[in-house]
């Protein structure tokens, strides 16, 4: 094998193994670990993917009802028949670690995952 | 690279976890320093996470909750006896433990900020309608009057007695809720809880770090996205990272489409314009980190730049200019993390070039 073919296949080589470094690293992007967990009274009603959108009723006590939205790599309580609707104030969330709370209705909306980008608060 | 790495090593993780054997060497307390409660409180306005580590944390949780909810009852002007509201209503009161230490705050941040820190700014809120979220643009008359009544210079402090001047009303929200949190913080360590963390609607508080020994990761609001995206991330332990924006709360004249924000300036008795978006204030003080986040917030970035190289023993900060800009103090140039980059304050002037 002369010189030149060898430096060619190392570099062809090289550039293979990026690619799949570049692929693997897509791949497992951020929406491989983020996963919305439904807990109504402590306990977990309901597990869906933040990558996939969808709607959701949220049924509770006392025929409290909290309608669930996730899109856009986001996740929100787009309205409920609680008394204050502080749940559906807070707005979206998008990180592991960020929660959604009604507390007339015990509803904990919250994100968990091994995201890199995972937070323990925001402040705002 | 990094998100591969810790895949890679969790799975090796998980692998020895798997193989490993049930040890008997951890007592019942070390086995749970890894567990955390959680905990919500509807006060002051808003919705409260508490979150404590360990086998004290349920312990921790029930004082935490219980202080909140005494401290709300003591400070609100929404709530007709507070001690607040007698004092506002009566003209005078005697200060309680806690409202003292608040009060001595508030004048040492008043003189300290040149008058842009100030509690007694409750009657311009009225004016403005930010409070009752009944929006008024105030004629210049209706300012000249409400600015009459404002200024804590004219606050007599004897003893342990607070007097207000003629038509004055106070609101410690200001720093209410930094106070609020340094208190949970001191709840936390007489119940033997060494890792926690409170964000009390968005003022945040945490004690130690995680119980792996990993800083906390506390996300700065964008202040231009509603849709809960972050501007930066800052790793901190054992600090208060509080911000104040005019993103919070404001109003928009629909004649004009100007836009007034609920921080008002003392001096003025108009919304602030400072060229600032947001302000982000680290310090292991929670009251001191709440009345700062406001005031520099009014000082704007030049004003601000000055204060804190004259304080940085106190504190850190993160600002946000309207542009989007992001500056970040000195002590926090490797705790900060910004896609959009960010230019570091330095300690010094001479440096700055
Ligand atoms: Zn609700």
């Amino acid at each position: 094998m002369n010189k030149r073919l060898r430096s060619d296949l190392l570099l062809l080589g090289g550039l293979a193994a990026v690619g799949l470094a570049l692929f693997a690293l897509l791949s497992l992007g951020r929406d491989d670990g983020v996963q919305v967990l439904v807990r109504v009274d402590g306990v977990v009603t309901q597990r869906f993917s933040l990558s996939e959108p969808r709607s959701y009723t949220i049924q509770t006590r006392d025929e409290g009802v909290n309608e669930l939205r996730i899109d856009d790599g986001a996740v929100w309580l787009e309205s409920a028949n609680c008394p204050d609707c502080l749940c559906v104030k807070q707005g979206k969330i998008r990180y592991a670690g960020e929660s959604i709370i009604c507390l007339p209705h015990g509803v904990v909306v919250e994100l968990s995952g091994q995201d890199e980008l995972a937070l323990d608060a925001v402040t705002q | 690279m990094k998100r591969l790495m810790c895949f890679a090593l969790s799975l090796l993780l998980l692998t020895g976890c798997a193989s490993a054997p049930a040890g008997q060497r951890a007592a019942a307390a070390e086995l749970e320093a890894d567990v955390s409660s959680t905990r919500h409180v509807e006060a002051m306005d808003t919705i409260m996470a508490l979150s404590a580590y360990g086998s004290n944390r349920e312990k921790a949780l029930d004082a935490a909750e219980a202080e909140i909810l005494r401290l709300d009852a003591l400070l609100s002007t929404g709530k007709p006896d507070s001690e607040v509201s007698e004092l506002n209503r009566t003209g005078t009161v005697t200060l309680s433990e806690d409202s003292k230490k608040l009060v001595n705050c508030a004048f040492s941040l008043h003189e300290e900020t040149d008058g842009a820190f100030d509690v007694t700014v409750y009657p311009l809120m009225q004016l403005w309608g930010f409070p009752e979220k009944e929006y008024h643009l105030p004629t210049q008359e209706e300012l000249a009057d409400a600015l009459a009544r404002v200024g804590m210079d004219r606050l007599r402090l004897e003893g342990d007695t607070l007097s207000l001047d003629e038509g004055q009303e106070i609101d410690l929200g200001g720093i209410g809720k930094g106070y609020t949190s340094q208190r949970v913080m001191e709840v936390y360590r007489q119940a033997g809880v060494t890792s926690g963390l409170v964000s009390l609607g968005g003022n945040v508080q945490c004690l130690g770090t995680k119980p792996d020994g990993s800083l906390w990761r506390v996300g700065i609001q964008d202040p231009w996205k509603t849709e809960g995206e972050i501007a930066a991330v800052v790793e901190v332990e054992d600090q208060a990272v509080i911000t104040s924006g005019g993103y919070e709360r404001y109003f928009v004249d629909e004649s004009t489409g100007e836009t007034y924000c609920h921080i008002l300036d003392p001096k003025t008795g108009w919304p602030v314009k400072s060229g600032l978006a947001s302000v982000s204030i680290v310090s292991p003080d929670g009251m001191l980190a709440d009345g700062l986040s406001t005031s520099l917030y009014i000082l704007g970035l030049e004003g601000a730049t000055q204060f804190w190289r004259d304080h940085s023993e106190q504190f850190q900060a993160i600002f946000i200019d309207n542009q989007g800009q992001i500056f970040v103090t000195e002590g926090l140039k490797d705790a900060v993390q910004a896609d959009a980059g960010f230019t570091v304050i330095p300690q010094s002037e001479k440096s700055a070039g």
